[in-house]
């Protein structure tokens, strides 16, 4: 292989393409700065009849740092089209990561959001903590107990000596009275 | 004397001095885990602080910020994984002394250097403070917008490595803080009707999504790393090795006060200058970066010199000098408290209760952190597997907490994307929290300004305090664009 072959190949593997993270990202964020200034703000943000200066209007700020984002967004797009950075050593750990892993991280948080008052603190807990235990591979018995016990006792701790109330569950409020 | 024997009833409470421990002691145990960091912790303890006295919620988490700054170095020492940026420089010499079989005399040293310039930085806190506070007083409207211009320059010191996106962020951060009533007109503002957001994005669900939900995303979306081990072991600091050192642990206190007063500027330059003076004078040059203990002592007391002073302007100004000086702006806020001259003038007793428990944090810091050095594998060999679902159930019940919502976990949960989104991209989550906080008193003292004035932009401009803001304001941008093209054209090279 020729000298500026190895070169172009040693290049390619240690910097991205034109397509690079800079690129899109400044991309993505430039459209949405659009969309932003030009339908989320007039749609949004009503102007009030009376008021008195420019700089007073409920506008201005979000305007402001929306022409701001759209500026910088447009200059990072620039800069990762111009000079593609440089792939990083944390970026082989995020290869080949098991789908499996990252489902039951989402299906735990999906617990919390849409359950979290039906199960009550402790219910949601120890089902995302099983979740989570079972994202991690983890096959020893006595750890599961401890997606028991956590929940239990920092949802004591929360009540009890914090004075902070957490739901109690209306699942179980309900199957009570049955 | 009347109001010391007041301060004294304030502050001498066993809940004080429990709290004081207890954030002490989980700063230090979170700094000590490699992975998490004190900013995840003090979001994480904001919860716990509602129902207690405003005194005590804020000793606990200024506990856990110092806790925080020594316990990242304990991982920079044994496993070359420094806890917190600024613990970056501590790890030139911990780590090569931990190789050479002396990690537990740079872990003394580090221990000793930090609670050395935190006293050092307490004293600078409770001098420096109140004058300011005094001069601040005469400030108005449009002194208080040059002012608030001027801390947002500190956007541009803790962007990272790219100081375009961390400006992204703060414009994301500004626009965030814009949603709810409009605080002049009473109309909607980006609430989409929900009425969730009428009352703004609370601050404690952005604040503990962004910085801890972040974490536990990437560990279940990356390859486990292979789990490091170091036993703590060789001889300890002795007495004579330590007054040897004293020279280089106060000038890098003196250090780390200056740039810790200054907003923005951060503990992780001034442990990097104070490291790099230490070297410049020290008759041992040429074995810093070998495991030179001067180092190790150089650079902690840089780093912690700053932990008193970034205090100073947050108490006097009400303007955050770091991330962390930020929530504890949260704290004050949450607990009907504003930072700033006014503190001084209405809750002086609440100022003087603090400064006393700030000194005794020092202080339990000695424990804690020999403690610390004797059971490290306890803390540190817990697995993340079994570490971060815990992690997570606290963020849920603390962001439940705060106003009895499961829509605040959704929107903590969305906040934790999108700082996830930030850590794959290389943006900072710092600019986008100082942008949320500085938004808001930005348009308050435009829009008061303008009032006032009836419109005349000329009071912009009407006396010597609004003149200075203004150069600092205007030098401060000249220095981070210099700086920025600085670290390009040496990324250019290297």
């Amino acid at each position: 292989m020729e000298k500026s072959e190895l070169q172009f190949a040693a290049a390619s593997e240690s910097h991205y393409g034109r397509c690079n993270p800079n690129s899109i990202l400044g991309g993505t964020f430039s459209i949405l700065a659009l969309g932003f200034l030009f339908y989320v703000i007039p749609a949004f943000i009503e102007i009030p009849a009376y008021m008195q200066h420019p700089l007073l209007s409920p506008r201005f700020l979000p305007q402001l740092a929306g022409w701001l984002v759209l500026a910088l967004s447009l200059l990072l797009m620039i800069d990762g089209l111009i000079k593609p950075p440089k792939r990083s050593e944390t970026d082989e750990f995020r290869r080949g990561v098991p789908i499996m892993r990252q489902v039951l991280m989402v299906a735990a948080g999906i617990v919390y959001v849409l359950f979290f008052e039906e199960l009550g603190a402790i219910g949601s807990g120890v089902l995302a903590s099983v979740l989570l235990f079972l994202a991690s591979g983890l096959r020893t018995i006595w750890v599961y107990a401890l997606a028991i016990i956590f929940p239990a006792v920092v949802t004591l701790l929360f009540i009890y000596v914090l004075n902070v109330p957490l739901p109690p569950g209306t699942l179980w409020e309900s199957l009570s009275l049955i | 004397m009347e109001n010391f024997s007041e301060v004294l009833a304030l502050f001498l409470s066993v809940d004080n001095f429990l709290a004081i421990a207890a954030g002490v002691l989980v700063g230090v145990v979170v700094g000590a885990i490699p992975g998490l960091t004190a900013t995840m912790a003090v979001a994480l303890a904001l919860p716990f602080t509602f129902s207690m006295e405003p005194v005590t919620a804020i000793l606990l988490l200024v506990g856990i910020y110092k806790g925080g700054m020594y316990g990242g170095s304990i991982t920079a020492i044994l496993i070359r994984t420094p806890g917190s940026p600024a613990s970056a420089c501590t790890l030139l010499d911990g780590y090569p002394m931990a190789q050479q079989g002396k990690a537990k005399k740079a872990l003394k040293t580090a221990l000793y250097s930090s609670v050395v310039a935190d006293m050092i930085s307490n004293v600078a806190l409770i001098f420096f403070a109140s004058y300011l506070a005094k001069i601040a007083l005469n400030f108005g409207p449009p002194e208080y917008f040059w002012l608030i211009c001027f801390s947002l320059t500190i956007i541009v010191s803790v962007s990272g490595s790219s100081v375009v996106k961390g400006l992204i962020a703060a414009g994301l951060g500004i626009i965030v803080s814009t949603i709810g009533l409009d605080a002049v007109y009473g109309t909607q503002r980006l609430t989409f009707d929900n009425y969730n957001l009428m009352d703004r994005v609370s601050f404690i669900p952005l604040l503990i999504g962004l910085f801890a939900i972040p974490e536990v995303i990437e560990f279940y979306t990356s390859k486990v790393a292979p789990h490091i081990r170091t036993a703590v072991s060789g001889a300890s600091l002795t007495w004579k090795e330590f007054k040897g050192l004293l020279k280089t642990i106060v000038r890098g206190s003196v250090i780390g006060v200056i740039i810790g007063a200054i907003p923005g500027t951060g503990a992780t330059s001034a442990a990097f200058i104070s490291y790099s003076e230490a070297k410049r004078t020290s008759p041992r040059k040429a074995n810093f970066g070998k495991g030179e203990v001067e180092g190790v002592a150089a650079a902690e007391s840089g780093n912690n010199g700053v932990a008193g002073a970034t205090l100073i302007p947050l108490l006097s100004l009400g303007i955050p000098g770091d991330v962390i000086t930020a929530i504890i702006l949260g704290a004050f806020m949450i607990h009907g408290l504003t930072p700033g001259p006014v503190l001084f003038q209405e809750n002086l007793t609440l100022v003087y209760a603090l400064f006393c428990g700030i000194m005794v944090s020092s202080f339990v810091l000695v424990f804690v952190g020999n403690a610390a050095i004797r059971y490290f594998s306890l803390i540190a060999d817990i697995p993340k597997t079994i570490l971060l679902p815990i992690v997570l159930m606290f963020c849920i019940y603390g962001a439940y907490a705060v106003n009895n919502s499961t829509f605040d976990i959704g929107l903590m949960l969305a906040f934790g994307v999108l700082g996830f989104v930030f850590n794959r991209t290389g943006i900072a989550a710092a600019p986008f929290l100082i942008g949320f906080i500085l938004g808001p008193m930005f348009e308050d003292n435009l829009r008061r300004t303008m009032l006032i004035s009836k419109g005349d932009l000329s009071i912009f401009f009407r006396g010597p305090i609004t003149w200075v803001f203004i150069l600092l304001t205007v030098a401060s941008l000249i220095f981070a664009i210099r700086r920025y093209w600085v670290a390009r054209k040496e990324d250019a090279l290297a």
